[in-house]
């Protein structure tokens, strides 16, 4: 019989909030990659879906633009600008930390046992890649409303 | 295992790289004239019907599927393992992103030409 190897702690690992403060803004960049990984494929398939209507003709494109039209459209869409920024920025952070970039020099490892690669550096890349992500969403909404 | 995992994750930050670039173009074809203006039915048509636009579509649709349901593929994979269920989870995705692709392709072949 085939061994079942479970992750210990599978989707509950994830929403744990206790693990926020234990890990700190790595382990909110770690949710927040896969958060906005899926929900940008979600929007993907439904952007798909959606621009098909071009095929059946002009009144069904423009009855499915009316629903990108609205102010909860407009909403959506900026949050879909957030997500695709967070995730670039994010994804571009962690190929060069996988290159070996911004890692920090190897040391012995004494009391706290803080880890090298844990460093403001990275840190500070989580937080600009956040506000990035926020002056676009801003800027899609007042192309948007605008 | 269809492909050593490193390759896979090469060819997932491949794919990054080129969606961030084709989609910066994609977007910037919406601002070339007023947003909404530039998403009426006859501006996106004539959007499909240019050759070099309906290529850069047809290669962010490859690009972005590849990547997505592979980003989909690890997160199933990191919430559980098992030999099946790694198999079942790779075809899966696989299976989803053809069918994603052939589907968005056909829109961008009958809507290149003209068959609308």
């Amino acid at each position: 019989m085939e061994k079942d190897h479970k992750a210990k702690e599978g989707i509950k690992g994830w929403i744990n909030p206790a693990k926020y403060g234990k890990f700190g803004i790595e382990r909110f960049a770690w949710i927040l990659m896969r958060i906005t990984g899926l929900g940008l494929l979600a929007y993907f398939i439904g952007h798909i879906y959606e621009t098909s209507n071009i095929l059946s003709g002009e009144a069904a494109w423009n009855s499915m633009l009316e629903l990108t039209q609205t102010t909860e459209g407009h909403i959506f869409l900026a949050l879909v600008i957030g997500m695709c920024v967070f995730h670039t920025g994010n994804g571009i952070r962690l190929m060069l930390v996988q290159m070996g970039y911004g890692l920090g020099k190897p040391a012995r490892p004494d009391y706290p046992y803080k880890p090298q690669s844990l460093n403001m550096k990275g840190k500070a890349c989580i937080y600009a890649t956040i506000g990035i992500a926020a002056l676009a969403m801003w800027y899609g909404v007042t192309v948007m409303f605008g | 295992m269809l492909m050593r995992e490193s390759i896979v994750m090469k060819i997932h930050y491949g794919t990054a790289l080129g969606a961030v670039f084709l989609t910066v173009i994609h977007i910037m074809m919406r601002m070339t004239q007023d947003f909404h203006e530039s998403l009426e039915y006859e501006n996106v048509l004539a959007n499909y019907e240019m050759i070099g636009y309906a290529i850069l579509l047809e290669l962010l649709l490859i690009l972005i599927s590849v990547h997505g349901f592979n980003g989909l593929r690890v997160i199933l994979l990191e919430i559980r393992q098992g030999a099946t269920y790694e198999k079942g989870v790779t075809y899966g995705c696989i299976a989803a992103m053809a069918i994603l692709i052939a589907y968005g392709t056909r829109t961008i072949l009958m809507a290149n030409m003209g068959m609308v």
